[in-house]
This record gives C-alpha cells, structure tokens and sequence, in this order.
C-alpha cells in the first residue's frame, strides 16, 4: 500500500530536466558571496593531503595556463558566468581539503579505471588524484583489519564532512549474502550504509551505483538495486554512464567544494549540469538523422561517410548525457564518433531496454502476453492478426445466419 | 412501405471524421518510419536535397496536432452540442447500462434479437468512441513527453511556458509505464496497434450495421443522414 502511495506521489512531482542557464544578476552575486566565504573557510582548515594540484601538473608538464584553460571550460561546463573562472580554479586548488571515502561494491571498478588508467590524464582527472582520498579499497595497500581501521578512523575524524563516493550496485538477494567485504564479512548493504550515515552527501558514480546497471539487468539473480534504493534520508547524487565520465565526477565535487551543497538535479538525481541535454541534439552526426542517410549495415558505404547510426541501434534520442559534448578519453572520441550508435548507458535499466543494437521500434522485450520477447511490431501484427480473425469469424456467421432468416 | 430521414451527423462532424481518419493514416505511416526506417533515401543526392526523416517528423506532429485539435473540438461537443449530447449515453444509468447490453446482444446474436432503438446513437457505439478518445488521449500525453525530450533546454520558439507546460502535462507518463524514456515509447508504439483493432471494429461494424439492419448506417458518415422504416 505504501509502495503505491509513493508511486502516486512521485508520479506527480516528476521533475522535467529543464535548465535555467541565466538566473539573473542578484542570482549570481549572491552565489559569488557564498562560494567566496566557503572557500576562505576551507583555505584556513589543514590540507588533508599534502598532494597539491600545482605539483601534479608540475609533474604531467602542464602549465598554469593549461590549468587556467581547463578552469574556464569547467566554469561553463557548470553553467556559471565567466567570472565565476577565479573561484573555480581556486576549488580545484583546495580540492585536497575535502575528504572523500571511495567503497566499492557489485561492479567491474571501470569507474575508478576510467579515471585512474588513461595515459594522457586530462586535467579533471588529475584533480581526483589530488583530492584527499581517505579511503579506496581498489588503490590503498592496507588489507583485512588494518584497512576496517582506517575506515573507522577516516569515519570518525571527518564525521558529517567527508563525501561518500559509491562504485557499485548493492545485492540485495540471499540477504545480501552475493557481496560481503572485511574480515568481519560485512555485506555490502551493511558496507554502505554504514559509510553512508556519517556523510554530508553520497555520490553514486556509474550507472552499477546509480540504478543497479548490468548487475540488475534482467534476471536479476543477486537483487541487484542502486545506491538510491538502499540508502533514504541523505543527499544522493547520481552520476551514471558506463564508465561514469571523470568530468562529471569532477564537476560534482567542484560543485560541492565551491557551496557546500549538491548541485541542481533531475527527477533521475542526475546533476543537470551534466545529464541536462540530450545526446541526440549534440551529435555530430544528427543531420544525417534529418536528412534520413542512416548506416544499414556494419562496414557500408553509409559507415564509412559517417551517417547516423539510428538504424544500428542508436538510442542517443532517449539518451541524456553531455558525452556528444565533453567526449571521452581527454576528449578523444566517443562511442558514436568511433562508429557504434549508443546504448543509452546512463538511463534506468538500460541494459534491458536501450543496449540492443536494434533500432528503437525493434527493441525486444517481454509481451504482455508473456512469453519470449518479442518486437512491438510482432506483437501488434498478432494483434490484428487475432483481431481480423474475431471480424472474419463473426462476419461469417453474420452471412450464413442472415440466409437461414431469408429461407424462412 | 416508406423511410423515415434521420439527420446523425452535422456537416462539421462528417468533415471532422474524415480529417482524423486521414490523419491517422499519415500518423501510422510516418509513425512507423520514425521507430524504423523502413525506406532509404537515395545515397546519391547531395544531403542539402534530403530531409526524409525530418519531413516525416514533422508530418507526425502535424497530423498529431490536427488531430488532438479536432479531438479537442469533438470532446466540446460531447457536453455542448446543440445537435446530439454523446456524454448523455455515456452516463451509467440503468437506461443505458440495459441498452448497451441489448445492442452487444444484437452484435453476438448475429441480429437475431434487436430490441432498442436504432435510429440514434446508442450506448454501446457511445461508449466505444469513448474507449477510442481515451486511447487518443494517452497518445497525445505519451507523444508530447518523447517530444519534450528536444526541448532539453527549457525553451522553445514559442517561449518557455511550452516545454514547462509539456514536463507539467506528461512527465507522470514516465513513471506509469516504467520509469524509463523507452517504456513511454513502447506504449506509443502499441496504443497505435489498440487504434489499428479500434478501426478495424469500427469499419465493419458500420458496414455489418448497414447491411443487416438496412437502415443505410454507412451514409450517415458520407450524407450525414440514415433511413428507418416507418
């Protein structure tokens, strides 16, 4: 009864995904004041890491213009006016005061892959190493007891202000018996909301953390569910993709060293400044959508001239996310400029419903009727098909019975 | 023996009936081109000459707009006709419960038992038009929210209060099917086939009307008029 009363209340209070990108002057000034107090705050309290972002730059061979550079784009990627570029840069410089516990649950650690093995690091992925990373499971050296310690000790010197990023989706199946982690054989439900409970917020990354990704994907033999459904009354940001981009995980905790506060989110819990957009209307292919030029087979002459990838499986129309924009690897590429549609990996249950390299109206899934899956279209045509059926057989009847009347 | 003339339909609702029967045809076809695209434009033409998905697009929504104006239109006049009030056979009463029952009877018994009054709109015909206006409706709501997702940026070129209005109007849509921007699109893509099957009833039983009843039903959509013995 309760589930539907919240299934009532969250249907009308869906937030859309809009933007506003120009909130006036009073607005910004005001927001300028509190960045400002925070930060001054923050400069005086000790460095929790003595990695300071100068240093790691000094050691890539990036200069204090490419920091600057980096720090103007970063301004914009969050939406702030052009003078907010100071402060920003001054964040990432203080980034080493705000302690951050990093756990690790049912997943394949490509988040903290995607950030930690690129061989040209972009500047948002240096500013992670910078950050004072209490506790990593995937990088510390410490193990067993000693890392329960550190924890423990991690949790309490920093109790309400450190920020509590989860990696992962939580089995809930076999009462969570599918994930444990320690010596004391915790389960990873047990694990997150532990860490959770002291945080001043919880930072999902990836779409494993956010909605339970392919761990929860159909059947779902662990329970697999994300961090929203486990952890209630905490401040949770979503940050999904498979892997979740650096740049947004950067944005987010750039976001909260500058206010102290989570960013604006969607109905999804998706910071907007990242999940705001949708892919399709940032696509460098998106006139070839227009203009109805689709690739039809891997390898075809529409391949090979860059043509839109609908028909392949594209589902960059359904998809919010800004990877046509910040792109991927150092701004390398991304799936559709390398040639594969997207599968829509930061939406809720994409595995089963987006990731099927067919084209929308083709997507197979569970009929109503049960069964194996089927298309829209294979179940519509046995709709009419049973449809024409019932008119044939009444229509039949109706003819024979009318020339029995007319005999009498 | 001699016919009596009864007006059914006003010249505005025949025009109506046939602006929405040409509608959803243009709607299924464009429709079904836009889940898939099931013809290619000539590789050969320079791109500037090509515009084939953005036409159908753009098709769609026309024909939808039309359609949920004249669906609009049709709803008024269900409560402020002057000429026939359909929501006065909608309304659960005994009269018409019995009478919806009684034409449904007709339909099964294969015209064996006609005990109603044919020469007006009955409640069972009412009442599956309302069934069709309630699908209409859903493919209006689920339709305007896919088309929200463009306007990602709050703004449109007809101001703000469009898309505000659209996310306020459609965004419970998202969490009655699923959750998920595809579940939306799934129900659009079978509502079409539920209008398909409501078609496919609704011709044959206007001709299976015409034929077995012989009060000449099908004109009432072409003439506006049917013919009962008097």
């Amino acid at each position: 009864m309760m589930e539907k009363r919240e299934a009532l209340a969250q249907m009308f209070s869906a937030k859309g995904s809009r933007i506003n990108t120009n909130r006036g002057e009073a607005y910004y000034n005001n927001l300028m004041q509190t960045m400002t107090l925070r930060l001054q705050e923050l400069e005086k309290s000790p460095a929790a890491s003595k990695v300071s972002i100068e240093a790691v730059l000094e050691t890539e061979g990036l200069n204090r213009r490419d920091f600057m550079k980096w720090a103007s784009a970063a301004c914009a990627a969050l939406m702030l006016p052009s003078n907010f570029t100071p402060l920003i840069a001054k964040a990432a410089e203080l980034m080493n005061r705000v302690p951050i516990i990093w756990i690790e649950l049912q997943d394949c650690a490509g988040n903290s892959e995607a950030i930690l093995r690129s061989d040209s690091p972009t500047i948002d992925e240096l500013i992670l190493e910078t950050i004072s990373l209490e506790f990593n499971e995937t990088l510390m050296a410490a193990a067993g007891h000693a890392a329960e310690a550190h924890l423990e000790e991690a949790m309490h010197t920093f109790k309400g202000k450190y920020l509590c990023v989860v990696e992962g989706s939580i089995p809930l199946a076999m009462n969570g018996l599918y994930g444990t982690i320690g010596a004391k054989g915790e389960t990873f439900e047990e694990h997150l909301l532990r860490v959770a409970k002291d945080s001043a917020a919880v930072v999902a990354v990836g779409t494993c953390a956010t909605f339970g990704g392919v761990p929860a994907a159909s059947p779902n033999p662990t329970g697999a569910v994300g961090v929203q459904d486990v952890v209630k009354g905490k401040a949770i940001i979503n940050i999904p993709a498979c892997p979740a981009n650096p740049a947004n995980i950067t944005g987010t905790i750039l976001h909260f060293v500058l206010t102290g506060q989570v960013p604006e989110l969607d109905h999804l819990n998706r910071p907007k400044f990242a999940f705001g957009y949708r892919i399709h209307d940032n696509c460098e292919r998106r006139a070839h959508f227009d203009a109805g030029e689709f690739v039809e087979e891997w390898g075809d002459a529409g391949a090979q001239n860059n043509f839109c990838l609908y028909k392949m499986g594209c589902k960059g129309p359904m998809t919010f996310n800004n990877c046509s924009i910040v792109r991927y690897n150092s701004g390398t590429n991304w799936p559709i400029g390398a040639g594969h549609g997207c599968i829509g990996c930061s939406e809720p249950q994409f595995w089963d419903k987006y990731a099927q390299e067919r084209p929308m109206a083709d997507t197979h899934f569970k009929a109503p009727t049960g069964g194996v899956e089927k298309t829209v279209d294979e179940f519509g045509l046995g709709l009419l098909t049973a449809a024409g059926i019932g008119i044939g057989i009444h229509a039949a009847a109706s003819l024979i019975a009318g020339k029995k009347e007319g005999d009498e | 023996m001699s016919y009596k003339k009864i007006e059914r339909m006003t010249g505005f609702m025949r025009l109506n009936h046939w602006v929405v029967a040409i509608s959803m045809v243009v709607a299924i076809v464009t429709g079904l081109y836009i889940g898939h695209p099931y013809y290619q434009s000539f590789i050969a033409d320079p791109a500037v000459d090509k515009y084939v998905m953005a036409w159908n697009r753009l098709a769609h929504f026309i024909v939808a707009i039309i359609f949920d104006v004249s669906s609009i239109v049709v709803a008024y006049l269900y409560f402020f006709s002057r000429f026939e009030k359909p929501y006065k056979k909608l309304l659960p009463t005994l009269k018409n419960i019995k009478e919806f029952f009684d034409v449904l009877i007709n339909l099964l018994t294969l015209n064996r038992v006609k005990k109603f009054d044919s020469s007006h709109t009955d409640s069972f015909n009412s009442i599956f038009f309302f069934v069709f206006h309630m699908m209409l409706i859903w493919m209006l709501l689920t339709g305007l929210q896919l088309y929200v997702h463009g306007l990602a940026s709050g703004i449109s070129s007809i101001g703000a209060w469009w898309p505000w209005i659209l996310h306020v109007a459609t965004d419970w849509t998202l969490v009655a099917t699923g959750g998920t921007n595809m579940d939306v699109r799934l129900s659009h893509h079978y509502t079409m086939y539920a209008i398909i099957v409501w078609v496919m009833f609704h011709v044959y039983y206007q001709v299976w009307r015409t034929i077995f009843w012989k009060e000449g039903d099908i004109s009432i959509v072409v003439g506006g008029a049917k013919y009962v013995k008097e």
